[in-house]
């Protein structure tokens, strides 16, 4: 019975190999292999012992020829056949130091398949946190598989169908909201962020992606940096345009040049011109400003004459406006 | 089993790791490859004796000696060839497993599966003796298990010279074997023969009725299916398979009475032909007060152990396989 041991040496070494190689992993994804198994295969393939290893999900498996299962050294031969598995650190190896076999590298090329598709579906992506940070990525990372993703999302104690919306904090970290319409209340008090828009689960990436430019269009509200500390994409309307084409380095327009002047002259002309840009009337920016209307009359005279244009009509509050933006968007890392 | 019987289900799935191997062992020994005698004949030809391995990879580099006897056969019949293997470092008198090879009654020899009872055993020093039983059809019921029978009995009646201690041998085997050291219980049991320490009993091929869920819902599938399994009893018992007269020495699952015998060890495949009629002498032999140790290994296959040895199921089952048998000879 020995004789009808699985061996790929006994089997056709040229072109039925490849597609027997395909098969036997096909087979083993199939019938839901867990990691070792697929270790175990390219090990018993290829007649010597392989291993995977993943740092960063605390995977470390070797298995020898003969399939028994133990620990891998810290780092394989560079003369050994190995590969890399999707973007990520993890690496598969054949130990073996001979002349180059073509079926090691099909071997390596379809057991990493097999073990990503694995790692995706069990291990979420990062060496398993209760809740935390590694299931708000897992969540936002639009390369997570379904099944990861809603086990990230079991972990958070979102509901896996229904809306949830994407937060971008200032300063890099990420929420995720289940409740689509108290996003904003459920702020840290105080936060500066960007909220993307209500989505099923699975778009979880593109609301990501939204939040992070709404945050782009969030300013600190002090008078050296006016504006809203929380921007909604979703209420943003073109300014996401503009958000998503200008940079740092985008070269600035004269409007932005003249607000820059502006600005330098007075320490209160931000403040002000971001009042004038976003109230109804002269009063009600006044009264936001808790300025004498008659003082903030003053004031907008003296901007007009520094930009260069009238604020008090339509036409210039939007340029206003716009300047105001633009001048954000210019100092807001992409 | 009757024909009022529900439908089984669906197959069990086979595991992860053997439903890969399955495909490539199925394209050279198809579930029902045994259906005929025709096919029988190129089973031979297909797996030829000339590959078995020779004494000296028995012998271990030296941890087993090798010997090949001619001994008596069944009265009036050939004499009969037992391979015996002692462990080479052996002082005292060790306990022997009487091996009996698989192959469906129809093909094999006495070296067929040796190498995985030597494994089994190695660590345990204990004597293995295989014994070369004529193969049907040639050679109908009752001549292989009388063959055995035979050679066990001159075993125990030589176990002094052969360095064995005639209390501790156990009988054992794979497939049709296991089922021939089912038999060799029984008619040791009824003839007043060698008392016999165990029975392991791998994958044993009970029943020629062949009729249970398990034969049904694996028909066409795996390795030895329903089919295979008609083609070998047939083979062994002609026009009686299935018959009320056949014999509890050629199919023990006939057997009306199972108490008596020596600890069974049962283990056997979720997904084969021979699942339901192994765990059901298990339960028969407990019903009986007696003995017995079982295991289903899901999703395994007719054999699955020795084809794919490096899958971790099978590295499972061959553990607890030495597991029940150090445990019988501590005691």
């Amino acid at each position: 019975m020995k004789d009808l041991t699985v061996r790929l040496d006994a089997l056709d070494p040229q072109a039925g190999a490849a597609l027997r190689v395909i098969a036997y992993f096909d087979d083993l994804v199939a019938h839901g292999a867990g990691l070792q198994a697929i270790v175990r295969a390219a090990a018993v393939l290829t007649a010597g012992p392989a291993a995977l290893v993943d740092d960063a999900r605390r995977v470390r498996i070797r298995v020898d020829g003969d399939g028994h299962a133990g620990k891998p050294s810290d780092a394989p031969d560079p003369a050994w056949p190995s590969v890399r598995l999707g973007s990520g650190d993890a690496v598969l190896w054949l130990e073996y130091s001979g002349p180059t076999r073509p079926v090691d590298a099909m071997v390596l090329e379809r057991a990493a398949a097999a073990a990503a598709a694995v790692l995706d579906r069990t291990r979420g992506r990062r060496a398993n946190p209760p809740q935390g940070p590694a299931s708000v990525e897992t969540l936002l990372d639009p390369a997570t598989g379904p099944e990861a993703r809603a086990t990230a999302a079991r972990r958070l104690k979102l509901p896996e169908s229904g809306q949830l919306r994407a937060v971008a904090l200032h300063g890099g970290d990420a929420l995720v909201h289940g409740d689509p319409d108290g996003a904003a209340d459920a702020l840290p008090e105080g936060a500066r962020a960007g909220i993307g828009p209500a989505v099923p689960v699975e778009d979880l990436p593109a609301s990501w992606t939204a939040a992070r430019l709404a945050l782009r269009l969030t300013a600190e509200g002090t008078p050296g940096d006016p504006g809203p500390r929380v921007v909604h994409a979703d209420t943003a309307g073109g300014l996401m345009l503009l958000a998503q084409t200008v940079g740092p380095d985008t070269p600035r327009i004269q409007d932005v040049v003249a607000l820059e002047r502006a600005a330098q002259a007075a320490p209160w002309m931000l403040a002000a011109l971001d009042a004038l840009a976003n109230a109804t009337s002269l009063r009600a920016a006044a009264t936001a400003l808790r300025v004498h209307h008659s003082t903030l009359q003053e004031r907008a005279a003296h901007a007009e004459r520094l930009l260069g244009w009238p604020v008090n009509d339509a036409p210039g509050r939007l340029r206003l406006h716009l300047a105001l933006v633009l001048r954000r968007l210019h100092r807001a890392p992409i | 089993m009757t024909a009022t019987d529900p439908r089984p289900g669906p197959p069990p799935p086979f595991d992860p790791e053997l439903a890969p191997a399955l495909r490539v062992i199925n394209e050279f020994l198809a579930p029902g490859a045994f259906g005929d005698a025709g096919a029988v004949a190129m089973m031979r030809q297909a797996v030829p004796n000339a590959g078995q391995p020779a004494n000296e990879t028995f012998a271990r580099g030296g941890a087993f000696e090798v010997e090949e006897r001619t001994v008596p056969g069944p009265a009036g019949a050939p004499d009969i060839s037992l391979l015996i293997c002692r462990p080479a470092a052996a002082l005292d008198p060790t306990p022997a497993i009487y091996h009996m090879h698989g192959g469906g009654m129809v093909v094999g020899d006495n070296r067929t599966g040796l190498s995985e009872i030597l494994d089994l055993v190695k660590e345990l020093e204990t004597a293995v003796v295989s014994v070369e039983y004529r193969l049907a059809p040639e050679t109908p019921h009752p001549g292989p298990v009388e063959d055995c029978y035979a050679g066990l009995v001159w075993t125990a009646e030589h176990a002094a010279e052969l360095g064995i201690d005639p209390e501790r041998i156990i009988v054992g085997g794979a497939s049709a074997g296991g089922g021939l050291a089912a038999a060799l219980a029984l008619l040791a049991r009824d003839r007043g023969g060698p008392a016999l320490f165990g029975q392991l009993l791998m994958c044993p091929m009970l029943d020629d009725r062949n009729d249970t869920p398990s034969a049904r819902q694996m028909a066409g599938l795996g390795v030895w299916d329903r089919s295979s399994n008609a083609g070998g009893w047939s083979a062994l018992l002609g026009d009686a398979r299935g018959t009320d007269g056949v014999s509890p020495y050629a199919a023990p699952a006939r057997a009306a009475d199972l108490s008596g015998l020596p600890p069974a060890y049962i283990d056997v495949g979720s997904a084969e032909t021979f699942r339901d009629e192994d765990t059901a002498y298990a339960g028969r032999i407990w019903q009986a007060g007696g003995q017995a140790e079982l295991h289903v290994w899901p999703g395994g296959f007719h054999g699955f152990d020795l084809m794919v040895p490096q899958a971790v199921i099978s590295q499972d089952a061959r553990a607890a396989r030495t597991r029940w048998l150090r445990r019988l000879l501590a005691a």
